[in-house]
């Protein structure tokens, strides 16, 4: 299955804008970005995402060993936003460099435990986590009842201009 | 990076052949304007196409079917097959979807389009598709052209080419669509005999579509920032950008809104209002 992801350029603005902010000790910022399915019947669904909300200042755990660490008042609202929205919910967070990011290794073993909690509150609706960096764009999907995320093919900014950032080059 | 056949292009940006090849370009409609375009995207480069129509070549398209041989109304080729043989001829490495249907009857792989050409008749189709671009947040760029009489005056020929970018402006917005045109498509579409249509307004058209839609992947001119009405005055020969524009003020949309978008779905904040009333 090929899952791809949408964001309207505004709305990527003010993520990005928003994740370059510096915090008072973290050293990276993490927010959550809200999203729709769309296309479920076809062979190509996608994910269109809908809204960005910044994880409070206050809601960081002060860890050196991590870029950012959010505490569970940040994961409780969230999974109370997918109830009351009926939305999915991507964590999302930045990389500051060029070219395609990467996850690490925490990303890797730490968001999907989010994500997991994120899927109790909405099992209808696909979550995830999205990285950027500097100029490009990369997301994990998790689909209703999937056990495993799928790399989305292309993640792509509608707006003035269009941008299409391809998970690999082909 | 550019090899030669494109390097007469590459002041489009050093990445833009790259970005030309990513994008996933759906036409709906290939008879005067979609072929044009269908022709002219092969020609700049593009790779990826996803095309429909369910019409078949008649001997009253030849006038202005782009790709279409005089043998075809004979051979009852289907339009898509022509569009399908011309970017193939320009470009062999190109994956053409074709869909030889309505694109209604098939909507989902138009979904996943990165930019749509609408090349569609009517006013009610053109509000069908910009509501699905809408909803599947694609970009649109409709061309369409009409003949009209009046009274003992010459034909006046007049066209548009509008950028339906989702978030801003919609063709209701700049009045494009509204409820009375709508209401009137049926009556009558054209005076100057069934479905006027010759080959020159459609390339205009077209060219200046593909024009909009290679600044809007490649940011060439960088100044592509707005919505795009143009019309078209086959009498004088011009295209200039509509007086509606002036009076737009506010450039959101208030027919097509953000949270308004993908499959529909049945939401607790729904339920709540819906209880509360």
């Amino acid at each position: 299955m090929i899952v791809r992801g949408r964001f309207l350029r505004p709305l990527y603005v003010r993520v990005r804008e928003d994740l370059a902010r510096s915090h008072q000790f973290a050293y990276e910022r993490v927010g959550f970005l809200s999203a729709r399915l769309g296309n479920q019947k076809g062979v190509e669904p996608f994910v269109l995402f809908t809204n960005y909300y910044p994880v409070p200042d206050d809601e960081y755990i002060d860890d050196r060993y991590s870029g950012a660490r959010i505490n569970s008042n940040a994961i409780r609202e969230a999974m109370q936003r997918v109830l009351d929205t009926g939305e999915g919910l991507f964590h999302v967070h930045c990389h500051a460099h060029r070219g395609r990011p990467g996850f690490s290794s925490m990303d890797l073993e730490e968001t999907p435990r989010i994500v997991s909690s994120l899927r109790i509150a909405g099992p209808t609706q696909a979550h995830g986590m999205v990285l950027l960096s500097n100029n490009h764009c990369i997301a994990h999907v998790w689909m209703p009842g999937a056990d495993k995320p799928i790399v989305a093919d292309r993640v792509s900014v509608v707006g003035y201009p269009i941008e299409i950032f391809e998970s690999e080059r082909r | 990076m550019t090899d030669d056949r494109f390097s007469r292009q590459s002041f489009l940006g050093d990445d833009s052949q790259e970005i030309i090849e990513r994008a996933i370009i759906g036409i709906a409609g290939l008879g005067g304007g979609g072929s044009h375009i269908a022709q002219q995207l092969a020609h700049v480069g593009f790779l990826r196409y996803r095309i429909y129509d369910g019409d078949i070549a008649e001997d009253s398209n030849l006038n202005r079917l782009i790709g279409a041989k005089e043998d075809d109304p004979s051979k009852k080729t289907p339009k898509i097959e022509i569009a399908e043989r011309i970017i193939q001829v320009l470009r062999a490495k190109a994956i053409v979807e074709s869909y030889p249907c309505r694109w209604q009857d098939q909507p989902e792989p138009l979904r996943g389009c990165d930019l749509i050409f609408g090349c569609v008749d009517g006013f009610s189709e053109r509000r069908e598709l910009e509501a699905c671009a809408r909803r599947y947040v694609v970009p649109l760029i409709d061309i369409g052209m009409d003949v009209h009489c009046v009274g003992d005056e010459p034909p006046r020929m007049a066209g548009q080419i509008i950028l339906s970018m989702p978030g801003s402006p919609c063709m209701f917005c700049l009045d494009f669509l509204n409820e009375r045109v709508l209401a009137r498509e049926g009556e009558r579409y054209g005076d100057a005999g069934p479905r006027p249509q010759v080959v020159w307004p459609n390339g205009v058209l077209a060219s200046t579509a593909v024009g909009i839609a290679v600044d809007l992947l490649t940011d060439w001119t960088r100044s592509l920032r707005d919505v795009v009405y143009l019309e078209y005055d086959g009498n004088k020969n011009t295209v200039k950008p509509h007086m509606r524009l002036d009076y737009l003020g506010d450039r959101t949309c208030p027919h097509y809104l953000a949270d308004q978008v993908g499959d529909p779905i049945f939401t607790n904040s729904t339920a709540t209002i819906r209880k509360a009333k």
